[in-house]
Parts: C-alpha cells; structure tokens; sequence
C-alpha cells in the first residue's frame, strides 16, 4: 500500500487502479480519510460515485462492505436480525440439559444466533477500518436516514439483548444520492459533500482509455464525442460514463477500428437505454454519417 | 462582523471569520464545520490555495447550488483587497428581506378589487356559517367572507390532514404476528411456529407532486389552494410542489408555515406569473425535462390543480401528459370549473390532457378539496 498523504498522491494512487479523478475530488477523499467523516456523493447517475468505493477498498487493501438502500429498507435488513430459526432450535437442543433458565436466554442471544448485516458488519471489522458504501441513500425512508444519524455520527450500535457495540476502527463511510429527494439537513451536516458532474472531452476520453487501453484513438475520440452530444439532448435517460464504456467495449468487440452508419445503429442499444431516445438520435445522426 | 481575510490577524481566526462570512450568506455552517476547516489546516491542505479551497468546499456545501455559491464567496473573501473596498463600508449583509404585506395577499388575487360595502359585521360564525361557506365558490367570495373562509379553510386543511396521518399508523399496526396463519404452518414442523407470519404489509408511502397553476384565470382559488397543498404536506413525507403559469417554479422548500407570504410576494414580484396567458403545456415539458428523471421515480402520485385554460399548443400537453402518466401512479387533477353548471372540459387544453387524467375532479369550494382525502387515503 502507498502514502496517501496530499491529494495529488491520491490522484496518482487511484490512476494505478484505473480511475480518473482530478484534485478537488481527491481532497474530499483526503478529508475522508482524515477528518474520518462519511462522505457524502451526489450526482448523475452512472458517473462512477459507486464505483470509486470499490477503487477506494482496494487502495486501502481492506473490505468493502455494500448497503444498497431501497424504499422500506428497515433496521431488520440493515443492522441485525435474530436467527429466529436457529434460535428455535436452540432451545430444542437445550431441553434436555440442566441450565438455568438465565443461561439458557443468555445462549440464544449470543453472537452465533446473530445475523449481521452490512451496517453490524462495518462496525465489528477485527483487524482494519473497512470502506463502508451505502449506494442510494435517497431511495430509503427518512426514518432510516434517522437512525443512520446515530451510527454515523458515534460508530456504535446498540442491540437490547446483547448491549452497545462500539466499532473498533471506524470505518470508512460513503453515501452516494441520486437526488431523487432531498436528504435531510441533519444528515448532511454530518458528512462531508461532493458533487461529481459528467466529465468533459478529454477527461471522458481518458477514463475510457485507461479502461479500454487497446483502444484506437480515432474511434474513441468519436465515441466519446457523441456521448457528450448526446447528454446535450434532451433525452429521456442521458447516458453515464459507465455508458460509455460499454460501448466502447461493444464497438471493440465487434471488430469496429472507426465509427460508421453501421456500427452506429448496431450498437446504440448499449448507451441508450430507451426507444423515444434512440429513435431520435437515429434520425438526427444516421444521416449524415 | 469581519467581512474580509486582510481584517484578521492569524490564519485560523480567519478560517472562523470565514466560516461566519459564508454563514451570512445562507451557508449552514457551523461549530462543527468550522472546526473540521481549522483540522483541515493541521493536515497541511493550506499550503495549496486549490486543495484548501477544495477542502472547505467538500466541509461547507451540501448541494450544487451552495457549491457555486462557495466559489463566488471564496473569491470575495480571501482576494478583496483592501483598496477596493473604501465605498463599500456601509453595505449591510445580501440576504433580503421580505417586506410582508399584511393582508396583501387577497388584495393581490382580486378580492380586494370589489370595494366590500361593510353593511353588517358578520363577526360572529355559526355551524351554518361555516357549512354556507363550504359550499360557496371561491371565485364568489366577498372580502369579509374571504377571511372568514382562510381561517375555517386552515382548520378543516389541518384535521384532514391529521386523519391522514392517523390512518397511516392504525394500518401499521397491522403488521403484528399472525397467530393463525403461523400455528397452522406450524402443524408440518411438529408443531414449532419455525416461520412466522404477518398479517398485513405496511402500506407503502405516497410520493405527492403537486402542480399548482397561478395564472390570471386561476386568481381567485390560488391562495386558497397554496394553503391546502401546505396542509398535504404534512401528511406526505415526500411532496413536491411546483407552480406555473408560463414558466414553472419549484416552492417544494418554500413551503413552511411562516414562509407562504413570502411564497406568495415571490410569485407575485415576477408580475408574468400571475394573470397572464398560461402556457400548461411548455411549463409540464419544462418539467418533466428538468425534473421527470429526478422525481417521476417509483411512481408517484401527481395532482395538478389547474383550470386547462392553456394559450400554448395542445398538442405538446397532450404529449407531455402522456409522459407523465408513463412514470405517476395516478395523475389527479383538479378543476375549479368543474364545480360550475353545465361545464365541459372543451377548452383546447383541457381536452388534450383528458385522456392522460385518472381522475377528474373539481375544486371549485372547501368541500371539493376537503373529498380529496378519500382519494389520498385510499390509493
């Protein structure tokens, strides 16, 4: 593992792993990992905020544990949940022996009738601070936002049966947010914020070229020139970068060296994903190619 | 309060005074930001004006709009040279104020206009008074009347609103254990209740946009109907307001309880809002272009409470109702004329919407929106 002490030695260490960043993107990842306050990622969707979690695990050499978040989403699937099962059969198995009543209640609820969930499992990491991701923070309720304020402000969960579990090494929080709504003040005063936009021309093309090295330049320099055309219409679902690299991918796969009429319609379906969208962009772009 | 860096005299008192300086400017920065600015600092961010300058983004900005903010205030702070800075002096801090108007508010929507005869002080409001004014037609309203009705209006808003809310939680609750369905399974594992049942799932949350039309024909019933999407909004946890006339504008944040004058004054300042030709079918492209993707998800609910008086060309509404109706659960909508006799939906607009529209209703008088609640509590 390397030094990550100044956010240009960030910059550097996520280009080892293939992910573009410039600098104000690497201090708030700097303050991350200093200030060990979550980080909190908004921004279109498929720009790479979900995406760098896993980079950042990686050049962390640690775990990344994934919390994707979802409209109902409760404590049950998030934190813990009692092996209720398990626990049945537990007290089958003890019927026979001679425990008091207080050891056998102790036994049930132990660490083994237990199952962690992601956020229980970032909090008892043994032997280094985990990368904990939880992808979509605005599709939860605002009730779980709530409670989120407590894990993430003192690393601690507290479960009645066996009492407060306190992290040993705090791990490293991410939220990403599509923006479908507005998360609450309380919660973002808690974290720290970024705003990731689609990247421009020679970024985008960088991205995809460190991606897809055996790229040709001439046909990434068209791919990656429609794509910001594209976001520029008004279209139902505008592409991301990730968008952009599967279509790289396909146009390379088919055997394409530069874009034509052809390749064009085959392969439209892998950066635009509805019918309106590509019906349009047929019309304006088939032409004249 | 120091307004600029070259006013202090060490770098961390200025990294405070900065912190307050962009507090000023509507920035929610507090003790807490301030001092991971000042650890910032510690690591050694500051030896690079990009990187502190960035480090103090990422601490003070929590959306788009602050962030560019940031940069204009970062600007101001850290580079004014003292020079430039003599005629300046006396300016106060940027945020306005509203002047409220007390009351200015009907005298805007046109109740005012009618120079109200003050023949008997109707002071004192019985049961039949308020059942009188339930029924009667916003648009018909008297001066005196007006003000009785906003306040019997806020009263039946808040108790609906209160029911809502009161529904939502005895369906909760529906979802105990069920006994029966988990002893009967239980037969097949000799007799260990090994899964468990529920009776009921919890109901899902209602996601509530609310489109609200403000143009000169909508006048009389707007004020009113501003009040009652404040009341929803307690009830839904997620509502989203917008209003339009010929442009659309979003008061989703402006809608708080000491806010609506404001919301109001607001609208009112930008005098091609309120009467004039309304253009219903540019406004909803307008919003399904900046917000559909945003808001249109896990389908929502939408209301709009308009009159379908549009000046705009109805084929671009009837596309851009269908658009909508792909992505809402329900597309509601609410038309004062309705309530009026003999009424058709011919007007151009209203036509082309009518096919995209689940449930057509009116909103003429109290009694009108207060049936909504069925409507909300049900679907």
């Amino acid at each position: 593992m390397q030094t990550l002490n100044s956010p240009s030695e960030i910059v550097e260490a996520l280009e080892k792993h293939q992910y573009v960043a410039d600098e104000e993107f690497a201090t708030a990842l700097f303050l991350l990992l200093k200030l060990q306050k979550p980080l909190l990622l908004e921004g279109p969707p498929g720009v790479g905020k979900t995406e760098i979690a896993l980079v950042l695990s990686q050049l962390l050499e640690t775990r990344l544990i994934r919390l994707q978040c979802y409209e109902g989403l409760d404590i049950n699937a998030a934190v813990y949940e009692w092996n209720y099962q398990k626990q049945l059969l537990g007290i089958k198995l003890q019927e026979g022996t001679n425990l008091s009543v207080e050891e056998k209640e102790h036994h049930i609820f132990s660490h083994e009738y237990l199952l962690m969930r992601p956020l229980l499992q970032s909090i008892m990491e043994e032997s280094k601070a985990p990368v904990l991701l939880i992808d979509e923070i605005d599709r939860s309720d605002e009730e779980f936002e709530a409670f989120l304020l407590e894990l993430l402000s003192v690393f601690q969960i507290t479960i009645p049966e066996l009492g407060t579990i306190k992290a040993k090494y705090k791990p490293y929080v991410i939220l990403t947010s599509n923006r479908t709504r507005e998360l609450s003040d309380a919660l973002k005063r808690r974290c720290l914020y970024h705003w990731i936009d689609y990247p421009d021309l020679e970024k985008e093309m960088l991205i995809v070229k460190k991606r897809l090295p055996g790229i040709e330049q001439l046909l990434l320099q068209q791919i990656v020139r429609h794509v910001q055309d594209f976001r520029q219409r008004k279209l139902e679902k505008t592409p991301g970068v990730s968008e952009t690299i599967d279509w790289a991918e396909s146009l390379m796969a088919l055997g394409y060296r530069d874009m034509n009429a052809k390749a064009f319609v085959q392969t439209l379906g892998t950066v635009l994903k509805s019918v309106d969208d590509i019906n349009q962009v047929k019309k304006d772009f088939v032409a004249p190619l | 309060m120091k307004q600029q860096a070259f006013q202090t005299n060490s770098i961390a008192e200025s990294v405070v005074a900065f912190g307050q300086y962009v507090r000023s400017h509507g920035l929610n920065v507090g003790i807490q930001e301030t001092q991971d600015a000042l650890r910032c600092l510690k690591e050694g961010l500051i030896s690079d004006k990009n990187s502190f300058r960035y480090a103090l983004k990422t601490i003070f900005c929590t959306t788009p709009e602050e962030r560019e903010l940031f940069e204009k205030l970062f600007l101001r702070y850290w580079d004014t040279n003292p020079v430039d800075m003599q005629e300046k002096k006396n300016k106060t801090s940027v945020q306005g104020s509203f002047n409220k108007k007390a009351s200015a508010s009907l005298v805007m929507l046109g109740f005012g206009k009618t120079a109200a005869p003050e023949d008997e002080g109707r002071n004192v409001s019985g049961a039949n008074e308020t059942e009188r004014l339930k029924r009667t037609d916003l648009s018909k309203l008297n001066e005196m009347d007006a003000a009785l009705l906003e306040e019997i209006a806020m009263k039946l808003f808040m108790q609906m609103a209160l029911r809502l809310r009161r529904r939502m939680k005895e369906d909760r609750n529906k979802g105990q254990i069920s006994l029966r369905r988990t002893i009967r399974r239980s037969i097949g594992y000799g007799g260990e209740p090994i899964e468990l049942f529920r009776r009921a799932q919890k109901p899902k949350k209602q996601r509530l946009i609310v489109l609200l039309d403000v143009s000169g024909s909508m006048d009389k019933y707007s004020y009113l109907l501003l009040r009652f999407i404040y009341a929803l909004r307690t009830y839904f946890r997620q509502l989203e307001a917008f209003v339009f006339s010929t442009s659309l504008i979003r008061i989703t944040k402006a809608l708080q309880p000491n806010q609506l004058d404001v919301v109001l004054a607001t609208i009112s300042e930008q005098a091609d809002n309120w009467s004039s030709g309304t253009r219903i079918g540019e406004c909803f492209a307008a919003f399904n272009n900046k917000y559909g993707k945003l808001l249109l998800n896990g389908s929502p609910s939408i209301l709009i409470l308009s009159d379908g008086l549009d000046t705009g060309d109805p084929a671009l509404l009837e596309r851009e109702m269908i658009k909508m109706h792909k992505r809402a659960r329900k597309i509601i909508w609410m038309n004062p004329l309705k309530g009026m006799k003999g009424y058709a939906p011919e007007a151009r607009g209203m036509k082309a919407a009518l096919p995209a529209i689940d449930d057509f209703r009116s909103a003429h008088n109290l009694e009108s929106l207060l049936d909504l609640e069925n409507i909300l509590a049900n679907a």
